[in-house]
């Protein structure tokens, strides 16, 4: 294990959220507001710590596969440590563990908030909070990487452990340069999402919020309530756009700008993930007109805002959901574990995957038959090869395995089993908003300080795709040999 | 510069490892998982899975904006037709491998009617280079730079058993010459004065031309250093037909031993002069039969670099002042050495060398790979924007193992010491570990560093962790 060179990669990634954290200070300067010290102090301690990291002389500078997951888990675990202290010294929140879930939430895209009143919070930390879904919807090391080019050769280690889905494809042949597109896109998005949402008639500041949530798959909103009364009647369908956007594979939008067309039109994954979405939503809609004698356009417009904001694991709400009928409820639950697709800013388990272990199930069912048939798991047309395919069972399985585990000890504080099944869900799947006291509108301060902790694991664990976290954790990662 | 490289194996391997390193963006596609698989956990570039003959691979990778192809696949065919075709798509320049000399005839109709810029034969290339090493004796001749101003050359210190066990600063026999690199027991040092010289090793020196004629001349360990006169040659593959090809013309008596009958019987009718055997190369009876001992020279040219090694072992054993062996591993040279075995010649290091040679014509005009691929010696047209302008080479304090051999201005050669400058314009040839090619990159190409790198090196130089 090369420490040197980790540790120099952690605090080159302090230095950098350390410059990031200006970006909020200076909003809180703009506005006036006492926030601004809180930063000025969070800055000072994450450079001062970064600037130790940094004097460390590695004695090579190979990465290999084992220092890329240790980065990846300590980079994510520190950033959100570091960013966690502005709101702990603007006393936003209670105590530390609130201000590690605020911003591990943050972070990991997922948006679950323990601020009962974020009206009440000053302007500079409600900038971050969102900020830091921006940050962390790309990726922060990636971002360390379009940075960074001489980290060479052992970024694609990095790049691997922390990129969404089970496949970590390059652009061009530079990771560099690969991980700079990517950020290309990821703003040009994000400045059409700003646009959209001001030419729909919501305040600048409160756009370029929610802009940041719904590109970055986050949540966060700057109300108390769910969205809907601000701006005018486009804003839920502009959101909705946005967010369903935001859940595809980044990379399809760089063969967009190379006009090659036909690899949007073969790509199964982007057809599945759109009509999981458009049937969900036609669904929910009929279910609305059903039961709750919802007009056709009101019903349609809440119904796609919901599921597009559930699929992409974003999590804002235009309505409290929980009022609807058990299916509409029952759908949207199934939603919680699907997420987008692989490259995109979504969690979850990712369509992909669902698509593979689904031709899985139908490879077993022909083989029930046919014994002896050779039955290859395909996708847009390519044989998946047997390990990825292998690997993407036990994800499915062990994802499964952490819901089940995460639920049960929710449950254990007392919690009812509809809020803790949701609660966990929507942390490993970084949706951040769930059903029962964990619903719309409502916040994850309620549950104790250890519960909290769990919740904010479960987080990091489901935006790192869990095994890069879990290798960690096994004795043969840290053996020598 | 954008490349695309067809063929994943040791030779596409070796070329994209030292193009990106040297910045450029390439792309590597092969038709075997494991073989990409492997370029992608260690080289930055990009991969992708399928035949490159197939026009929508080479479309989908846009030649027009790609400034060389090189097609290193396994069949001279697919190679030569992926060249074409990609010329054919727009692509700046193309290179292929073709090693069947049934082709080798005809390399100059490839380049004129399908417009294959360059063309290279691995084993043509090696049967030069052992070729070489046979008539050449002792001092080898790596490389020549500058259009043959500069030269560098391997140089044995058995050959002048006087040098050994003194120290550098001692020895006053180098005259205009540089010692860049010492081997021993395969493993590189960099010298200095005090670095004291052992029997068994093999110094790197890089100087005038006439400098280093003059110096591997007066050196004459065997007076009969010509041609040698009897030479086995183990293995009559492709590289052993244009070897005993060579050979018999120079005058040589040449002898191979193939175990195919059939091959043998294309040896027998396409060479003239040259004895040729059917039977096992490893087996001692024949060897003894057909008086291995009594051999100047013994090549081993097998498909095996195990069964190449182990012969070429027995053939020293015997005492056979010259042996030669194929080893297509780079990371078994280091070992061979070692083992007292003359030379190692690698087809892979040769070809890739003289493909990035090709390829980057421009810039870095000459370049070799030595030790396996552990250091090159290249050489750099310099330009104004370059952090070496201008500095004294004291001052610019280049890390240990990075050293500038020769400065070319004009037709002037320099062999540069502390108060040397470089000026743009200037040819320098550099000697340079593997592992600091990024920073030679970083010296003699880019211009000085700015916050990012500030950033990353923790302090304002273009930064040095090694020499620390």
């Amino acid at each position: 294990m090369n420490f040197g060179m980790v540790g120099r990669i952690l605090g080159t990634l302090l230095l950098i959220e350390a410059l990031i954290l200006a970006v909020p200070l200076l909003v809180s300067v703009v506005y006036g507001e006492t926030a601004a010290s809180a930063f000025a102090w969070s800055i000072v301690i994450t450079a001062a710590a970064g600037l130790v990291l940094t004097r460390i002389k590695p004695g090579s500078d190979t990465i290999k596969a084992r220092e890329g997951l240790l980065i990846v888990t300590l980079g994510w675990a520190a950033a959100a440590v570091f960013g966690a202290l502005p709101f702990f010294f603007a006393r936003a929140v209670p105590t530390f563990i609130d201000a590690l879930f605020e911003c591990t939430s943050g972070l990991t895209t997922t948006g679950a908030t323990i601020i009962n009143d974020p009206e009440a919070l000053p302007r500079g930390i409600l900038f971050w909070r969102s900020f830091s879904h921006w940050l962390g919807g790309m990726g922060i090391l990636v971002f360390t990487l379009a940075l960074l080019p001489a980290i060479g050769v052992g970024g694609m280690q990095i790049y691997k452990a922390e990129a969404p889905g089970p496949s970590a494809d390059k652009l061009v042949p530079r990771l560099a340069n690969t991980a700079q597109l990517l950020y290309t896109v990821y703003l040009g998005l994000t400045v059409l999402a700003v646009l959209a949402l001001v030419c729909a008639g919501v305040p600048l500041f409160d756009a370029v919020l929610l802009g940041f949530g719904a590109v970055g798959t986050g949540g966060f909103t700057p109300y108390s309530t769910p969205i809907g009364s601000v701006g005018g009647s486009a804003v839920p369908w502009a959101l909705a756009v946005l967010m369903i956007l935001a859940g595809v594979n980044f990379s399809l939008y760089y063969e967009l700008w190379r006009r090659r067309w036909s690899s949007l039109g073969s790509n199964s994954e982007l057809k599945v993930y759109l009509g999981i979405t458009v049937l969900s939503a036609a669904l929910v809609t009929m279910n609305l007109v059903r039961s709750l004698q919802y007009g056709w356009g009101d019903a349609a417009k809440h119904a796609l805002f919901q599921v597009s904001s559930i699929i992409t694991t974003t999590g804002y709400s235009t309505a409290d959901y929980s009022q609807w009928p058990e299916f509409s409820k029952a759908v949207l639950f199934m939603l919680l574990f699907v997420g987008g697709s692989a490259g995109s800013t979504a969690g979850g388990i990712k369509v992909i995957r669902l698509m593979v272990a689904a031709k899985l199930v139908g490879r077993e069912v022909r083989r029930m038959l046919h014994s002896q048939a050779l039955v290859p798991v395909t996708i847009n047309g390519r044989v998946v090869p047997q390990e990825t395919v292998a690997s993407i069972a036990s994800f499915v399985f062990l994802y499964l395995g952490l819901f089940v585990a995460g639920t049960l000890l929710v449950a254990l504080a007392g919690t009812d089993l509809f809020t803790s099944a949701s609660a966990a869900a929507a942390t490993l799947g970084n949706v951040g908003v769930g059903f029962g006291l964990v619903g719309p509108g409502n916040s994850f301060s309620f549950f104790s300080g250890p519960v909290k902790l769990l919740l904010t694991v479960l987080m990091l664990v489901g935006r790192l795709e869990m095994f890069t976290v879990l290798v960690i954790f096994t004795p043969g990662f840290w053996r020598q040999a | 510069m954008r490349i695309f490289i067809a063929g994943a194996g040791k030779l596409g391997y070796k070329v994209a490892e030292a193009l990106s390193r040297n910045g450029h963006d390439i792309t590597v596609v092969d038709t075997d998982d494991q073989a990409l698989q492997r370029v992608n956990n260690n080289l930055d570039v990009l991969t992708a899975k399928g035949n490159a003959a197939q026009l929508q691979i080479l479309e989908q990778f846009n030649m027009e904006r790609t400034s060389v192809v090189l097609a290193v696949t396994d069949s001279d065919e697919t190679n030569i037709l992926i060249c074409q075709m990609a010329k054919e798509l727009g692509c700046a320049r193309a290179a292929a491998r073709v090693r069947d000399p049934a082709y080798a005839k005809q390399i100059d109709f490839f380049s004129r009617r399908f417009g294959i810029d360059f063309i290279i034969n691995p084993d043509q290339e090696v049967a030069k280079e052992i070729g070489r090493y046979l008539v050449q004796g002792g001092a080898i001749h790596v490389e020549q730079f500058a259009q043959g101003r500069v030269g560098l050359v391997e140089y044995s210190v058995s050959l002048r058993p006087e040098l050994a066990g003194r120290m550098l600063c001692e020895l006053d026999v180098f005259h205009g010459l540089l010692v860049v690199a010492v081997s021993r027991d395969g493993e590189i040092i960099i010298p200095h004065g005090s670095t004291q010289l052992a029997g068994k090793d093999v110094l790197y020196l890089i100087g005038k031309t006439p400098d280093l004629k003059a110096f591997a001349g007066d050196g004459e360990p065997w007076p009969q250093r010509l041609l040698p006169r009897n030479v086995m040659i183990l293995g009559g593959g492709n590289a052993g037909f244009y070897l005993a090809r060579h050979l018999q013309e120079l005058g040589a008596a040449v002898k191979i031993i193939e175990q195919d009958e059939a091959r043998c019987a294309y040896l027998a009718e396409n060479l003239r002069n040259v004895l040729v055997i059917h039977g096992d190369g490893s087996d001692h009876d024949l060897l003894e039969e057909e008086n291995l001992s009594q051999m100047d020279a013994l090549v081993t040219l097998t498909g095996l670099d195990e069964e190449n090694l182990l012969l070429a072992l027995l053939g020293k054993q015997r005492g056979i002042g010259r042996v030669v062996a194929k080893v297509s591993r780079s990371n078994f040279i280091s070992l061979i050495e070692q083992l007292g075995i003359d030379r190692a010649v690698n087809p892979v290091l040769i070809s890739a060398a003289a493909i990035i040679r090709f390829i980057q014509g421009g810039q870095i005009a000459s370049l070799s790979l030595l030790f396996g691929g552990q250091a090159e010696v290249v050489e750099i047209i310099v330009t104004e924007a370059s952090q070496v302008v201008g500095v004294t080479l004291a001052d610019l304090n280049l890390p240990q193992g990075m050293i500038v051999g020769a400065i070319v201005r004009g037709s002037q050669v320099t062999i540069p010491r502390g108060d040397s400058v470089i000026r743009p314009g200037d040819r320098v040839v550099v000697f340079c570990l593997a592992a600091l090619v990024n920073q030679l990159e970083r010296l003699f190409y880019r211009p000085r560093g700015g916050f990012l790198r500030e950033l990353w090196h923790g302090r304002k130089d273009s930064g040095n962790p090694s020499a620390d």
